[in-house]
């Protein structure tokens, strides 16, 4: 399906650039990747056209792989006689100024959607009607979900993240591991 | 220059024809963030012309605990407990759709006495979520006593599942592959003679409630989100059902067992006020306590002994890629974006699509024109939970 799909893609919305990748087996999902200058086009064309029509966003989400980012689209077909799921991707490289259409237009849904990944990765979304942070406070520092974030120790003057904070090595979980793996050789020997 | 609470299609807030003459200002008046009626820790600003919302803009983050930063550096079977403290009312769902997801990616095959105990435990734990939202939505209206029988009732459920995980109502109890931990007979047998209490107490619930005049006066009529507004911001569950829709992916896109069972999916009908009200979405949710019941008790024939733990290898790791895995939970469709890398313990990404934070960015469609009494009457119809919003 996304073959086909892919296909129609690039033959409808010229310079949409539309890859496929299909899974391996079914214990992973098959996506498409288009352009992120055309994503609105794509959208705007799955949306309408009648053969393969998609009458709801489900989520929109974002990956951050270091290299590049991924924002993730999924797409939904609310009818039972065609159930259909598609994860439409773009891929994002600048860190700095990562920018992508907003697609409030076709879908109300991405309203709160594209401030969420705005809040956790900051990609910016071209006219969005209200783009402020979502769950974080407004004068939040970093994008939280981002790779290379780092959390920032004072907040409005409150100290956010001390030093001496309980178990702090506890959470980074490749820390625990060390751990577990040393208190095992002091265990043999 | 779009305004801030634009949301797509342009409304220009209002002013009502009278008060126009008065040349009255809009009021900013916010409710919460501990408001009795906003279920949790939810600030919604409104701007109010005398009685009426003008519009509504919710401010979310109040509870916001970065679960799905902390689930990437947790090992998979580790951010169970996390996924529980999502939609604390409806546990139970929410740890196994993040079992499905994680065996969708591993491949496991759950026996089939653990997927037959997950739908019963599952079906419980939504009549457990559905008494909630039951008893707090005539709370928000002003009745006291349903409240209390809905707690009743939902007291036995939670006393069922602390017996047989040890929690009340965080239970780390379906695991991955499996389950924890099983039911013995003479608790199933407790489930059955519970099935027939609910099914007429149900009715008594009808009875007080349901039909109740000033009920329907504050209800029906209040709050319309039609189909198009669902399909448009993406909704599910009982809201996408009030609105007359018939989804529900028990029924459309089995997953689990669900393919085996035989019940209906009830939908608003419009019998009192009209489709997509405040009244249908209540009664959509009353009748799949009915529904669920059918379920548990065709459960309960098909129980077989048998193991409850499937084959899970002791270090968890993932094949590279990703997954979107939907489930039916009470409150609408949750589902889990997991995107996994080769030879890491960890999740690379976890993405959780809540329902509730769907609903929440409808009120802003929804609230213009209405008074304020009946905006409380349509934030408490959606059923949100903010543990699940905000993450």
């Amino acid at each position: 399906m996304h073959k086909e799909l892919a296909d129609l893609i690039n033959k409808n919305v010229a310079g949409a650039n539309a890859i496929a990748f299909i899974a391996a087996d079914n214990k992973t999902d098959s996506s498409i990747t288009v352009e992120a200058s055309h994503l609105f086009k794509v959208v705007e064309f799955l949306k309408t056209n009648n053969v393969t029509s998609f009458n709801s966003l489900h989520v929109i989400s974002g990956v951050d792989y270091v290299e590049y980012m991924e924002v993730c689209y999924m797409l939904t077909n609310y009818d039972p006689a065609n159930i259909r799921d598609l994860i439409l991707k773009v891929k994002i490289t600048d860190r700095v100024n990562g920018h992508v259409d907003s697609i409030v237009k076709l879908f109300a849904a991405a309203n709160f959607q594209e401030r969420e990944v705005y809040d956790m990765f900051g990609i910016k979304f071209n006219n969005h009607p209200d783009l402020r942070r979502i769950l974080c406070p407004d004068d939040w520092e970093g994008f939280p979900l981002r790779k290379d974030y780092i959390a920032q120790k004072v907040y409005n003057g409150m100290n956010v993240f001390p030093d001496d904070k309980m178990n702090m090595e506890d959470r980074e979980f490749i820390v625990r591991q060390e751990m577990i793996k040393k208190a095992q050789e002091t265990k043999a020997q | 220059m779009q305004s801030r609470w634009d949301i797509g299609q342009p409304e220009k807030p209002t002013l009502n024809s009278d008060t126009e003459q008065l040349k009255s200002e809009l009021l900013t008046l916010n409710m919460g963030p501990q408001h009795p009626a906003t279920h949790g820790v939810l600030r919604i600003e409104i701007w109010t012309d005398s009685e009426i919302v003008a519009h509504a803009i919710p401010h979310l983050g109040y509870l916001h605990r970065s679960m799905e930063k902390h689930a990437e550096n947790l090992d998979f079977r580790g951010v169970i407990p996390f996924v529980d403290r999502l939609d604390y009312l409806a546990s139970m769902n929410m740890e196994w759709t993040y079992a499905m997801t994680i065996e969708k990616m591993l491949g496991t095959e759950v026996p089939r006495r653990a997927e037959l105990l997950r739908i019963l435990t599952g079906e419980l734990q939504r009549i457990a979520s559905h008494l909630m939202a039951f008893g707090t939505y005539a709370l928000d209206l002003g009745a006291f006593s349903p409240f209390l029988y809905a707690f009743d009732y939902r007291e036995k459920i939670l006393r069922l599942f602390e017996e047989v995980s040890g929690a009340r109502l965080l239970y780390n109890y379906i695991w991955i592959g499996g389950l924890w931990n099983d039911w013995t007979d003479e608790q199933l047998t407790r489930v059955g003679v519970f099935c027939d209490e609910m099914e007429e107490e149900a009715k008594k619930y009808h009875e007080l409630v349901s039909m109740n005049r000033i009920f329907v006066e504050r209800t029906a009529n209040v709050g319309i989100m039609n189909i198009q507004d669902c399909l448009d911001f993406g909704a599910s569950g009982p809201v996408l059902r009030g609105a007359g829709m018939k989804w529900d992916l028990r029924k459309n896109a089995p997953y689990s067992l669900y393919n085996e069972f035989d019940f209906d999916v009830p939908v608003g009908t419009g019998e009192v006020g009209q489709v997509g009200d405040c009244w249908n979405r209540y009664i959509v949710r009353m009748k799949e306590v009915g529904e669920s019941i059918k379920i548990i008790r065709q459960v309960l024939e098909k129980l077989e002994p048998g193991p409850i733990m499937g084959k899970v290898p002791k270090v968890m790791k993932l094949p590279a890629g990703e997954v979107y895995v939907r489930a039916e939970c009470p409150r609408g469709e949750l589902a889990f974006h997991l995107v996994a890398k080769a030879d890491e313990k960890t999740p690379y990404r976890l993405k959780v699509k809540s329902p509730c934070f769907t609903h929440t960015s409808m009120l802003p469609r929804v609230a213009p024109g209405q008074m304020i009494a009946d905006f409380v009457a349509t934030v408490g119809s959606i059923d949100i939970v903010l543990g699940e919003v905000d993450r």
